[in-house]
């Protein structure tokens, strides 16, 4: 039932994450959707860990792995982020659309 | 028996804040509630036993979102949300998309027979096991994982600084 519960949070967090993602201009506006995402993602393991698997310790440090890949995100975006606000001026993306192939 | 209360209870926390993060239109407080989001499943963390995690998600959260206000209000054009500057595109699609995305989750959340009810080991057990499994098994992912965020600081901090016509 609590199983239930946090994934019900889970699912309800990734669709607005997804939401963000998809409708924000900006690009950090774009990469906090990113992070909502991905937190929806480690509840989900969090709680498949706590109420499926309390013994595996695997669930957990897939978790740090999880913590890792948004530490890197942030990092990877805010070096884009810096390298574009040089360029360009701006992080708009509407304004990005000479990236198109 | 308190603890479907405390899920329930950060649950809620979390989406009212998500919801704020991208109705806001001061950016300052869209990265507060970003950080107030990341604190609520801090506290799910907890409410389901797993400390280590949930002390590791509040304090690395607190500094992130942090800088992450400080970047806000570096790059926007109108950090303080004063102009009421219309920040979304395709509005609709993507609200198509999120909630496309929120009832497959919720499907598969309440339709599966998940199973469960297992007793977790004690906070100290906890670590141990954990200690172990970082620095046994999954000592190469744990040692990737490092080198990794290391090469994106320096790639990052590389692309930064980086001479633009």
């Amino acid at each position: 039932m609590t199983l239930t519960l946090c994934l019900l949070v889970g699912a309800v967090l990734f669709g607005i994450g997804l939401y963000g993602a998809f409708s924000q201009t900006n690009l950090v506006m774009i990469m906090m959707g990113v992070e909502v995402m991905l937190g929806a993602a480690m509840l989900n393991l969090v709680a498949f860990w706590r109420f499926l698997h309390p013994q595996a310790f695997s669930g957990q440090m897939f978790v740090l792995i999880v913590m890792t890949v948004m530490a890197l995100e942030a990092a990877v975006g805010f070096g884009l982020a810096t390298a574009r606000f040089r360029a360009k001026g701006s992080v708009e993306m509407e304004e990005a659309a000479e990236l198109k192939g | 028996m308190g603890q479907p209360i405390a899920v329930g209870f950060f649950g809620v926390v979390a989406i009212w804040f998500a919801i704020t993060v991208f109705r806001t239109s001061s950016m300052v407080r869209s990265a507060l509630a970003l950080l107030a989001v990341m604190v609520a499943l801090g506290g799910i963390f907890l409410a389901l036993e797993a400390e280590f995690l949930g002390v590791l998600q509040l304090m690395m959260m607190a500094s992130e979102m942090t800088i992450m206000a400080i970047f806000m209000v570096m790059y926007m054009m109108d950090p303080g949300g004063l102009g009421q500057m219309e920040m979304t595109h395709q509005k609709r699609s993507a609200g198509l998309v999120g909630a496309l995305g929120a009832l497959g989750g919720v499907t598969l959340a309440v339709f599966v027979a998940w199973g469960g009810g297992a007793t977790v080991p004690t906070p100290t057990g906890q670590l141990r096991l954990l200690g172990l499994e970082i620095m046994g098994r999954s000592m190469l992912i744990f040692e990737t994982a490092g080198v990794t965020i290391l090469v994106a600081m320096i790639a990052a901090t590389a692309v930064a600084i980086a001479r633009w016509r």
